[in-house]
């Protein structure tokens, strides 16, 4: 009896979802453990694999938005009569007409190919199979080929199933020597290979190596990604040429995870009454604390960034101050329980949210443990639902790229959300005296209808008061 | 007329010329090489290796002569001029040899003779008729004369005549005391020749780090060598038996004078002009990807601009080839070429000085002398230094000054350093063997930070 592949559920508040690509073709053979579709849905993209072996049969193209649930193909087991007229739903070109099982499909069969033709079809198959949804195809034995031999696979055409880039494209890249490139994957927990110079330069300006790209032999980052990025954040902002990515006079489709950042941002926007003030704090003594730090823990593994001192000092702060760590909900306004901080993470196909939990309860340590873990995850694609779960309040940091204030947007339902910006030498006056001394900027925007100004500015005054004396922070 | 079709075509066979030959074929470009004399060039035939050759046996002379105060007694040591000279010309020739082995072993079509560029992808050599998509000018630099000083060859030398000297003079004057014109003062010097080393610059190794020179100049007088620096040489005059110098309004008889003022790219007789490869103070201008003004032309080593060095010349020709073989090779960074000169002491070197440091930003500057080092008291020759320079704020290490015995061999150490861009931190957290000159190396790091054990 042929056994359903289902569209999974991820997570519950999952509520539609595509197979973006087919790793197994239609009527080939599937082993138990393998991969057999990639599953796409708003937040999450997630390799599913086979329960079973055997023949595999599709019954949705790549790109038709499912309910979770639905049966997208069907797994014959050796010897099973497949039938010959099942058909491949998904194109928008095609009727959604699904044929009348045939007789040799066994009853319980038939009753979740229906279900599949429920969903309107949705016209993004063709872009699906070319990869243009900006999402990658690339098995991970190839990234990670990739990563050893430093070659960066965003530039490869894949051969293998829709076009994935597969173990054997990096190997020829690598031997051809033509698309050696010096991209990293970093995986979690590891730190990415960058020479002593670059490290103490980028552990001075708080630069998260992470996130830069090295340009030295194997893809070491060198002394000079460092300054450029310090060039970047200066504001040259030329784009770098030859990366891969939207071209200009190109047509995006809005789906994914950019349809769905569309539409909360202009909710945000439209059905609050949030508006942005700025304070400046002084961060000697963080920079400072955070130097030691680096030290001190260097040997767990543990790097406190400066969004980490902003995460902690904004959760002490809700603690003292209830109504900021609240959501409006039109006919009261519910205080939370938990101060729990969403830190916004930018990705190639845009931002995700991830939160860490009871921050006020975590130790300054576990929390930057627990930030580094979440921003790892998340530029691997590997975050569950639940690491988005549950946020309170939300912090977003610009500093890295040079920016002094912005204008964050509330994530709904929440009541606030802080801006970090960067740190620079500004001054303060001994008397008569100017004296050199680290400056930033928070960008605090809060929902009015919640919070007036003058509580909103003392809740500001809070987290400067911490900042300026970041011992708080760890006691 | 032969015509040939070519991926990359090389014009000139030293290491620029042949180091880039052998990374094209490498990358599986046809290529062939057009040399007009020796292949090797300068570098191998009338260059770094016959003076090294030469001055090894200087050294080894200088050795015997100091037996001595080791406990040995070996005698009188003696040396025959013409036999010394052989030998620098024998392992020439033999190193020449290989290199015609490696362009059969890659595949190189080798075109002897003088090239002649007609236009951006035609060459003539003879009457061979080379149609390339590159062309890489390898083609060197040659000594520079002083308007009113000829090379005779007779007792007026140029490099080439002073490494098959015909006769040893006892008075030996040399014009220009940068790494050429040091190295045969010390040489002539060490083989009993009466030295005077005239620079018009007011330091001798006027590339190198000031304290650095100065301790050289000390070593070198107190060997016997009569250094003046700040001072031209405003004739010199041949007689019969002598020639006769006015140095600073003073008239002096010597036997023999080199001129030894610097180098000049071989840009003539290319035709380049008609092409419109811009050249500037008789260097070719080329990118960082050493192509030149022309495209699909590049230039590399000596005629491509200072400093005129065997290995920044490889170097180059390889960022060349792997550019036109659309690689994506790493610029080469000029402050982390090293450079060395092979005196008795030896002065090595790479990065900024201390002044130039110095005028950049905040520096740390260590010094170790080898006084302090027990591997130089072992070996008897204790005359030198290391120095290194640090960015106070990153660590980062900014320059390498090293001077005395087996530098030329040591500043790898820290070319390597610079390389995969060590801070001082992490260089004193490297393990250095003992006992070793090499230790200096270290305790100077540990001196720009204040932590030095063994003085």
């Amino acid at each position: 009896m042929p056994k359903e592949i289902y569209l999974v559920k991820v997570g519950m508040s999952m509520t539609e979802g595509m197979v973006s690509e087919w790793f197994i073709p239609d009527g080939g053979q599937v082993n138990k453990g393998d991969m057999v579709y990639a599953l796409e849905t708003e937040k999450v993209n997630l390799d599913v694999d086979s329960e079973y072996s055997g023949t595999v049969k599709h019954l949705v193209e790549v790109g038709l938005t499912l309910e979770p649930g639905d049966v997208v193909g069907y797994i014959f087991e050796a010897g099973e009569a497949i039938p010959d007229d099942l058909v491949i739903r998904g194109s928008a070109a095609e009727p959604a007409v699904t044929p009348e099982p045939a007789a040799a499909v066994p009853a319980p069969v038939a009753a979740p190919v229906a279900a599949v033709s429920t969903p309107a079809p949705t016209p993004v198959a063709s872009i699906a199979s070319t990869g243009a949804d900006g999402r990658l195809k690339s098995s991970p034995a190839a990234r990670r080929l990739a990563s050893e031999l430093g070659v960066d696979y965003t530039q490869l055409q894949g051969t293998g199933p829709g076009g994935r880039i597969v173990e054997a494209d990096v190997q020829a890249a690598k031997d051809s020597g033509g698309a050696v490139q010096h991209l990293q994957v970093v995986p979690a927990g590891v730190e990415p290979k960058a020479s002593p110079l670059a490290k103490r330069i980028a552990a001075e300006r708080g630069i998260d190596l992470r996130q830069v790209r090295g340009t030295g032999p194997g893809g070491r980052i060198v002394q000079a990604d460092v300054a450029q990025l310090q060039v970047v954040a200066a504001g040259a902002g030329s784009s770098k040429p030859g990366l891969s990515g939207p071209q200009a006079g190109e047509r995006l489709p809005v789906k994914g995870m950019r349809k769905t950042i569309a539409s909360r941002m202009h909710h945000s926007l439209q059905n609050s009454a949030q508006l942005t003030m700025n304070m400046e704090a002084n961060m000697d003594d963080a920079v400072k604390m955070r130097t030691g730090l680096v030290e001190e823990w260097a040997a767990d593994g543990v790097k406190p960034t400066y969004t980490d001192f902003v995460i902690k000092a904004v959760a002490k702060a809700l603690e003292l101050h209830p109504m900021m760590n609240s959501q409006f909900l039109g006919d009261e306004i519910l205080l939370m329980g938990e101060i729990n901080i969403g830190m916004a993470v930018a990705l190639p196909e845009g931002l995700v949210v991830p939160v860490i939990r009871n921050v006020n309860k975590l130790s300054f340590k576990e929390l930057a443990r627990e930030s580094s873990r979440l921003a790892v995850a998340a530029r691997e694609g590997q975050l569950g639902l639940d690491d988005y779960a549950g946020g309170t309040f939300t912090v977003s940091a610009l500093g890295m790229y040079g920016v002094d204030t912005f204008t964050p947007i509330i994530n709904e339902p929440q009541s606030g959300i802080m801006g970090v910006n960067r740190i620079y030498d500004g001054l303060d006056w001994d008397g008569e005296t100017p004296v050199k001394t680290k400056k930033m900027n928070m960008s605090l925007t809060w929902d009015h209808r919640a919070v007036d100004g003058a509580p909103a500015a003392e809740y500001l005054v809070e987290v400067q008061k911490f900042l300026q004396a970041p011992y708080r922070l760890l006691v | 007329m032969t015509e040939h079709n070519l991926d990359v075509l090389v014009i000139g066979g030293g290491p620029g010329g042949y180091t880039a030959a052998i990374r094209a074929s490498q990358l599986g470009l046809s290529v062939g090489l057009a040399e007009k004399a020796e292949l090797g060039g300068v570098c191998l035939n009338w260059g770094c290796i016959p003076t090294k050759t030469l001055l090894h046996a200087a050294d080894v002379f200088r050795e015997a002569k100091s037996a001595k105060a080791l406990g040995l007694d070996i005698g009188k040591p003696k040396f025959d001029l013409k036999k010394v000279v052989k030998r620098s010309r024998d392992v020439a020739g033999q190193l020449s040899g290989g290199i015609s082995h490696l362009m059969r072993k890659n595949k190189i079509t080798v075109f002897a003779g003088d090239a002649f560029i007609t236009d951006k992808h035609t060459v003539m050599v003879n009457d061979d008729v080379i149609i390339a998509d590159n062309i890489i000018l390898a083609t060197g630099a040659s000594a520079r004369n002083l308007p009113h000083i000829s090379v005779d060859g007779d007792r007026i030398w140029d490099a080439r005549s002073a490494m098959t000297p015909k006769f040893m003079p006892k008075k030996l004057l040399i014009i220009g005391a940068g790494a050429i014109g040091v190295e045969f003062a010390s040489f002539y010097n060490t083989m009993g020749a009466s030295v005077t080393l005239v620079e018009v610059m007011d330091q001798i190794l006027p590339a190198e780090d000031a304290e650095i020179a100065e301790l050289a100049k000390q070593s070198f007088s107190n060997q016997g060598i009569e250094v003046l620096t700040g001072t031209g040489v405003e004739s010199v005059e041949v007689g019969k038996k002598h020639l006769t110098a006015n140095i600073a309004g003073e008239s002096r008889k010597f036997d023999a004078c080199i001129l030894s003022v610097g180098v000049s790219g071989n840009t003539e007789e290319l035709g380049l002009e008609a092409l419109g490869v811009e050249i500037e103070r008789g260097f070719i201008c080329v990118d960082e990807y050493l192509q030149t003004s022309v495209d699909g032309i590049y230039a590399v080593g000596d005629v491509a601009g200072a400093p005129c060095l065997a290995h920044k010349a490889s170097h180059e020709a390889t960022i060349a080839v792997e550019s036109i073989a659309g690689r994506m090779p790493h610029p080469v960074i000029k402050e982390r070429i090293p450079g060395c000169t092979y005196s008795h002491p030896q002065v090595a070197s790479i990065g900024l000085s201390e002044a130039e440091a110095a005028s950049r930003g905040e520096i740390k500057v260590g010094k170790f002398p080898l006084l302090a080092n027990g591997k130089a008291v072992a070996i008897h020759d204790t005359d030198g230094m290391v120095k290194t320079i640090f960015d106070a704020n990153t660590g980062a290490l900014l320059g390498a000054h090293l001077i005395g015995p087996g530098v030329t061999e040591m500043i790898q150490g820290f070319a390597v350093a610079m390389g995969l861009e060590t801070t001082g931190e992490a260089l004193m957290d490297i393990i250095f063997p003992h006992p070793t000159l090499s230790e200096a190396m270290h305790e100077s790091v540990l001196s720009a930070y204040d932590r030095t054990i063994n003085f």
